[in-house]
């Protein structure tokens, strides 16, 4: 009987002991998760201009641990929830060098786009007063400067915009865009297409 | 405009799409003008942006290099 009683007893605390290690467990797996949520979407508003593709798997990451959390498998979910700090600064590592390369080929951009196009609108002010065009330039390939010119301001405004929003990606993207239709203004008009536009 | 007399080519700068043309024997800046622009008339524009070496529109020397704007 004594020893039923002890048994018993021993069981009590196991189960006890078992239950405040879970539980312990649980609250660590929370902590972790709030830990993870909060470096995330520090570095969310940056990092989906920038890399988004690595924010999402970031966030996908955090979204696994959950479901974990979720299933009770609070052990796992621990686990992934305290590696996501790490692949956080991964990714800003990676975030901050696609940032100083963006900013480099748009900072060269932004230095030659601006002269080569002002050339372009100065050759076709002078044509458009022309009585009569180049031997080398139609009417209609004219027209389809000066609209390609155009389209071409208009186009560097946009990317403009995007850099000052902090779209860097979206910026050069543009900015190479406008800097492929100069060079086909330029083409057309007969004038040199310069060496920086040709890459 | 014929390639053959007409020397083209770009400034030190990368992105300078900037058009020079060597003067050649018998060259004015009327004929020029008519070259690059189909009208000779305009042959001041290329004596305005060439003011740095030009005195003259009707005094242009063989070998000069003109900017074209």
């Amino acid at each position: 009987m004594r020893k039923l009683v002890l048994l018993s007893v021993l069981m009590i605390v196991v189960a006890g002991l078992i239950l405040t290690g879970c539980s312990k467990v649980k609250g660590q797996a929370e902590a972790a998760l709030k830990a993870a949520e909060k470096v995330i979407s520090e570095a969310k508003p940056e990092a989906e201009k920038i890399v988004p593709d690595q924010i999402k798997a970031v966030e996908a990451a955090l979204n696994g641990a959950k479901e974990k959390f979720g299933k009770g498998d609070y052990s796992a979910a621990l686990s992934d929830a305290q590696a996501i700090p790490g692949k956080v600064k991964e990714m800003l590592a990676s975030l901050k060098a696609k940032k100083d390369e963006l900013t480099a080929t748009w900072t060269n951009l932004d230095q030659g786009l601006p002269k080569m196009m002002e050339s372009i609108k100065s050759r076709v002010g002078i044509l458009s007063q022309s009585k009569k065009l180049p031997g080398n330039l139609t009417k209609e390939k004219f027209e389809e400067a000066k609209s390609g010119l155009d389209n071409a301001l208009k186009e560097w405004e946009t990317a403009k915009e995007s850099f000052k929003g902090g779209k860097l990606g979206e910026a050069v993207a543009i900015g190479n865009t406008v800097k492929e239709k100069a060079a086909q203004v330029l083409q057309i008009l007969g004038m040199p297409v310069p060496a920086a536009a040709k890459s | 405009m014929s390639e053959e007399d007409v020397k083209e080519k770009g400034g030190s700068d990368s992105w300078s799409a900037e058009q020079v043309h060597e003067v050649k024997k018998g060259d004015t800046l009327w004929k020029i003008a008519e070259r690059y622009y189909g009208d000779g008339s305009l042959y001041m524009k290329i004596f305005e942006a060439n003011r740095n070496i030009l005195k003259d529109p009707n005094l242009i020397k063989v070998g000069q290099k003109l900017r074209i704007p």
